[in-house]
């Protein structure tokens, strides 16, 4: 079958389906269609270039995808994020000798029982909004939108290692966080 | 082990990111047999990783261009591509 060349035709087939990808990214509507705008106009300037190895979605998605990288590369530097690797913030949940200062307690729930409940998002979205700016990207692109960890280096300009100390003080600062805010009531024991 | 559980909360955060040498399979495994406050952030790492998913396949799940949008769209690609 003849892939169409009429962007106005992918973006009635595949509009939703990248405003999507866009949006679970970037959390901003306006941002997101224009992104899709550019990634059609860019689709249909570079059109000759689409090998129809794989699907015109595909091929678009990946534009989106550049498009993403780009804009978020270009947001850390305007911000100017920075954390030193230096201090580590994960010492206060532990004692001089390395064992847990405070012991982390067993959460019951499941992510179904979780997922359905809105003011579980509601907890976790103020524990996520309360880390530092850098820790709370990488924790969004990784565990939230699912990104694959070269992308989000990519994106922010950092190497493996950095990502994995960002990520590892993400989650122990989330883990404290829900514990205290909604696994803590009647998990005393 | 020296510092055994802070170690161990890095391998659990870790292993939701990268593949983990044989070593610290190893080191990780055998730490976490013997201490339930390490089993208990492991399962709490993946818990709030698979929540935090969930939550947003939800949320984006269905999600689709208003009308406006598109209309807005079509206009702009008429106006570059002069069809």
């Amino acid at each position: 079958m003849e892939t169409s060349d009429d962007p106005h035709v992918w973006l009635n087939e595949h509009g939703d389906y990248l405003y999507r990808y866009a949006m679970s990214r970037l959390h901003n509507e306006e941002l997101a269609s224009d992104l899709l705008q550019e990634t059609l106009l860019a689709g249909w300037k570079g059109f000759a270039r689409f090998a129809g190895q794989s699907s015109i979605r595909t091929w678009l998605t990946g534009i989106l995808k550049h498009k993403i990288i780009d804009h978020i590369r270009h947001e850390i530097r305007e911000r100017k994020l920075a954390e030193a690797v230096e201090n580590d913030p994960t010492s206060v949940y532990f004692n001089e000798n390395g064992s847990w200062s405070e012991a982390p307690k067993a959460w019951k729930e499941n992510p179904e029982e979780l997922c359905s409940s809105e003011q579980f998002h509601a907890v976790l979205e103020s524990c996520v909004d309360k880390l530092p700016e850098k820790q709370q990207l990488v924790f969004r692109m990784r565990d939230v939108t699912g990104e694959d960890t070269e992308t989000v280096c990519k994106s922010c300009d950092i190497t493996a290692t950095h990502l994995h100390v960002l990520l590892h003080r993400a989650r122990l600062s989330l883990r404290k966080c829900l514990e205290f805010n909604w696994f803590g009531q009647g998990y005393n024991s | 082990m020296k510092h055994a559980c802070k170690q161990a909360s890095r391998l659990a955060s870790d292993s939701l990111d990268r593949q983990l040498s044989l070593w610290e399979r190893l080191t990780f495994h055998f730490h976490l047999a013997m201490c339930g406050n390490c089993r208990n952030c492991d399962n709490n790492l993946r818990l709030i990783r698979s929540s935090s998913e969930l939550i947003e396949k939800t949320r984006y799940g269905k999600i689709s261009l208003s009308n406006a949008q598109r209309e807005k769209l079509h206009a702009s690609l008429k106006e570059n591509t002069g069809y």
